[in-house]
């Protein structure tokens, strides 16, 4: 260990003398080397897969606790521990946004923590939970994006407090929960604040100095969002025609027009390119966002977005919800896999997506290639127009068609999404995604709204229910899926009494590992989804499971710590809309199995 | 529409008719919640406060009143507070321990002009005279 912390001290001297010295060399090398988990997804591709194999199918059992860690803060947990090979884990908390170096030779004794000092006023403009997806590190330096719009980089050594940058404004409504991603040199981070009429953008700042380097704006002129219509492509073609991000929208209504992009960044040091999809269209009242009283594509929400990592400019927009009617927030991680397809290689890009829909596109052209359901119970578009890229909307589930003021009822699936922003895993061995997923659907009842700045900008109630009981899972709100992103079809499927909102892991072990809701780590079996090992944490996982191997042992480590949309949806449960008025809630409400509360587990194989 | 003055102008009004209403209810906050549930339908002033509560309210409170992992269940306020007692709640805001704040809804014109409504909502769900999801409305067809 010593040898590995003595490199990297040198390697970090190295990058504060050199200044040249390019961050995503440092993290290439970092993610290459399969004893770390130095990225939140485990690697820039966003695979969330482990080569480590110590762990595996017919030892799991032996799989146990070897110490735990109170983070003392109650809010949901999200996001999961790094380990760069320096003998300690980094974690994170929701607000107060607390950084711990915890010292893994001494079961989890805080080497260092810090705590910003934050308006607590941002707390209620974060619509779900003041949650925050975690670290990023890079060349010593650990980098946080803090509610308050606070992008922050730490001394990974000691806690200091090395520089800040403001990213936004909270008395507009802006906030951060997202987990910034480092790329030459450069920290990535995105706004949240897609329910307060926010104006979503994505910023890069200097990983030494935090000086901002450029920003690209989900909505507005292109010069603002930093495209070309001659050069940038949408399905495989030029955009064509200029300012897409004014000309869609009603007067002036893109200045409040959301496409916040707060979930996940991936990157292509090939293609110099990185991935990331914008948020929900403003207001949830799609009428609000017609041009003269016809549906009109709100550019570039709910749009995957390849941009040049050292200018900006996209590369290419591929908008998977033009004009959304449900809030099918467009944030989910793009996972970068290499597929053969037809006898021919592609870089693919899949998404596991909120509308139900398992996407895969081609990386360096944005072409759409699949679009199949993961979730069987999908109702709002029929399927995508291969030709063209857009869904296909059912009129009987259309919110616009129905009207404002009008309950549109049983769209599958809710707002929630099939899946949320839980990120997915990808392996290698066996060429499938594997994903936690919601079995929800909804009632959504558009209303006129009105801007004010800092307020919410909502537009729309849902009532939610859980997915019809014909697809077998009655009474079931989640499962865990392997799905094969080429073929577009569920392999194989497991249920979960709740939405599972937990990150996924695989490794070279032919194991898949979760989290649930009540607050079960689980390990399954990769090539049927057999249940092999599982252990009750004190609170729901809404984090996600990593893994690492430190002085020749593989741990597990997951944080754990119920909240976030699901706590909110699911606490009290949900109601069967058959059931009638005054039903007591026929399924399960959560707050019977678990309570608040941050803390992270750390297991691995007995001696 | 998103003129400051305007909105101010209106914030003012709506203050200080909440206050007005605020004092108004003090006096009759002992006396039974005036509502009408008949055949599981509720009266103009529960539908409303539904539809403000699922507005302003569900996003930490969770549906129905029935509390989140965010915010604690409202289903007995009604019962616990008096109308001003909540209003001044609602109104004020409230920060129970760092990270744990209720926002002030004094500048939220939609939210002031309806408390009265969305108590009266709690206080049928209180009561136990009215179940969760959206309710019907008494001669909704008119």
């Amino acid at each position: 260990m010593s040898t590995i912390k003595h490199c990297l001290t040198v390697v970090a001297a190295v990058a504060l003398v050199s200044g040249a010295a390019q961050a995503n060399e440092n993290l290439l090398e970092l993610q290459d080397n399969s004893e770390l988990w130095a990225l939140q997804l485990g690697n820039y591709a966003g695979n969330r897969h482990s080569r480590l194999d110590q762990i595996d199918r017919d030892n799991v059992q032996d799989l146990r606790a070897t110490w735990q860690f109170s983070t003392g803060v109650l809010r949901g947990h999200e996001g999961g521990p790094l380990y760069v090979g320096d003998g300690r884990l980094y974690i994170h908390t929701p607000f107060p946004n607390r950084v711990f170096a915890l010292d893994i030779e001494d079961e989890g004794r805080i080497v260092w923590m810090y705590e910003p000092d934050q308006d607590p006023r941002v707390v209620p403009i974060m619509c779900c939970d003041t949650v925050n997806r975690g670290l990023a590190y890079a060349d010593g330096r650990l980098f946080l994006a803090q509610a308050d719009n606070t992008v922050i980089a730490l001394s990974a050594e000691d806690g200091e407090l090395l520089w800040s940058a403001k990213n936004g404004d909270h008395t507009r409504g802006e906030s951060m929960t997202m987990s910034p991603l480092v790329v030459n040199n450069k920290v990535i981070v995105g706004n949240s604040g897609g329910e307060f009429g926010v104006r979503g953008h994505i910023t890069a700042y200097n990983a030494e100095t935090g000086e901002q380097e450029w920003r690209g704006y989900s909505t507005g002129p292109d010069s603002e969002v930093l495209l070309d219509p001659e050069t940038t492509l949408m399905m495989g073609e030029p955009v064509g025609e200029a300012d897409l991000g004014v000309s869609t929208w009603p007067e002036g209504e893109w200045e409040i027009g959301g496409g916040a992009p707060w979930g996940w960044v991936t990157y292509d040091p090939e293609l110099n390119l990185i991935y990331y999809g914008s948020g929900n269209p403003g207001t949830w009242n799609p009428a609000q966002r017609a041009v003269d009283g016809e549906p009109a594509d709100n550019k570039w929400s709910i749009t995957v977005f390849a941009r040049d990592a050292d200018t900006g400019m996209a590369k290419w927009v591929y908008q998977k919800v033009p004009f959304d009617e449900w809030d099918y927030d467009g944030v989910n991680e793009n996972q970068l896999i290499d597929v053969e397809m037809n006898g021919e290689e592609r870089k693919g890009l899949a998404i596991i997506d909120r509308t139900g829909f398992g996407f895969l596109l081609d990386r360096e052209t944005g072409e759409l290639l699949v679009a199949e359901k993961f979730a069987p119970e999908t109702n709002w578009a029929t399927h995508y127009d291969m030709d063209t890229g857009r869904p296909v909307v059912d009129p009987d589930y259309s919110t616009f068609t129905q009207g404002t003021d009008v309950n549109t009822t049983d769209i599958c699936p809710t707002a929630m999404g099939a899946k949320n922003m839980q990120p997915s895993s990808y392996s290698p061995d066996t060429g499938l995604i594997y994903a936690g997923i919601n079995r929800i659907c909804m009632n959504y009842e558009p209303h006129e709204v009105e801007y004010t700045s800092g307020q919410p900008y909502v537009g729309a109630t849902l009532t939610m229910m859980p997915a019809p009981g014909d697809n077998g899972m009655e009474g079931r709100m989640g499962s865990f899926m392997a799905w094969d992103p080429v073929a577009g079809e569920v392999v194989w499927e497991v249920e979960e009494r709740f939405a599972v909102w937990s990150g996924a892991l695989t490794t070279a072990g032919n194991l898949a590992f979760y989290g649930t809701l009540e607050g079960y780590v689980k390990a399954v079996d990769i090539e049927n989804g057999d249940e092999l090992w599982r252990f009750k944490t004190p609170s729901g996982i809404i984090g996600n499971v990593n893994t690492f191997q430190h002085n020749g042992k593989q741990y597990i480590a997951v944080l754990s710590g119920v909240g976030g949309w699901a706590g909110i949806g699911l606490a009290a449960g949900l109601t069967d809309p058959e059931e009638g008025l005054g039903a007591v809630g026929v399924f399960s409400a959560l707050e019977d199995y678990t309570k608040l509360g941050g803390v992270l587990t750390v297991f691995a194989l007995p001696d | 529409m998103r003129t400051k003055q305007k909105q101010a102008a209106v914030v003012c009004a709506v203050a200080a008719l909440a206050l007005f209403m605020l004092a108004g209810k003090i006096a009759i906050s002992n006396e039974e919640p005036r509502y009408r549930v008949e055949d599981g339908k509720v009266d103009d002033n529960i539908f409303r406060g539904y539809q403000a509560y699922t507005r302003a309210c569900m996003a930490c409170h969770g549906p129905d009143g029935v509390g989140s992992s965010f915010a604690p269940s409202l289903l007995r306020a009604a019962e616990r507070r008096t109308f001003a007692e909540f209003a001044r709640t609602v109104a004020e805001g409230q920060e129970i321990q760092p990270g744990q704040v209720m926002p002030s809804f004094s500048d939220d014109a939609f939210v002031m002009e309806h408390v009265s409504d969305i108590y009266t909502y709690l206080s049928a769900r209180a009561a136990g005279d009215l179940g969760r999801g959206r309710p019907q409305r008494i001669e909704e067809d008119e």
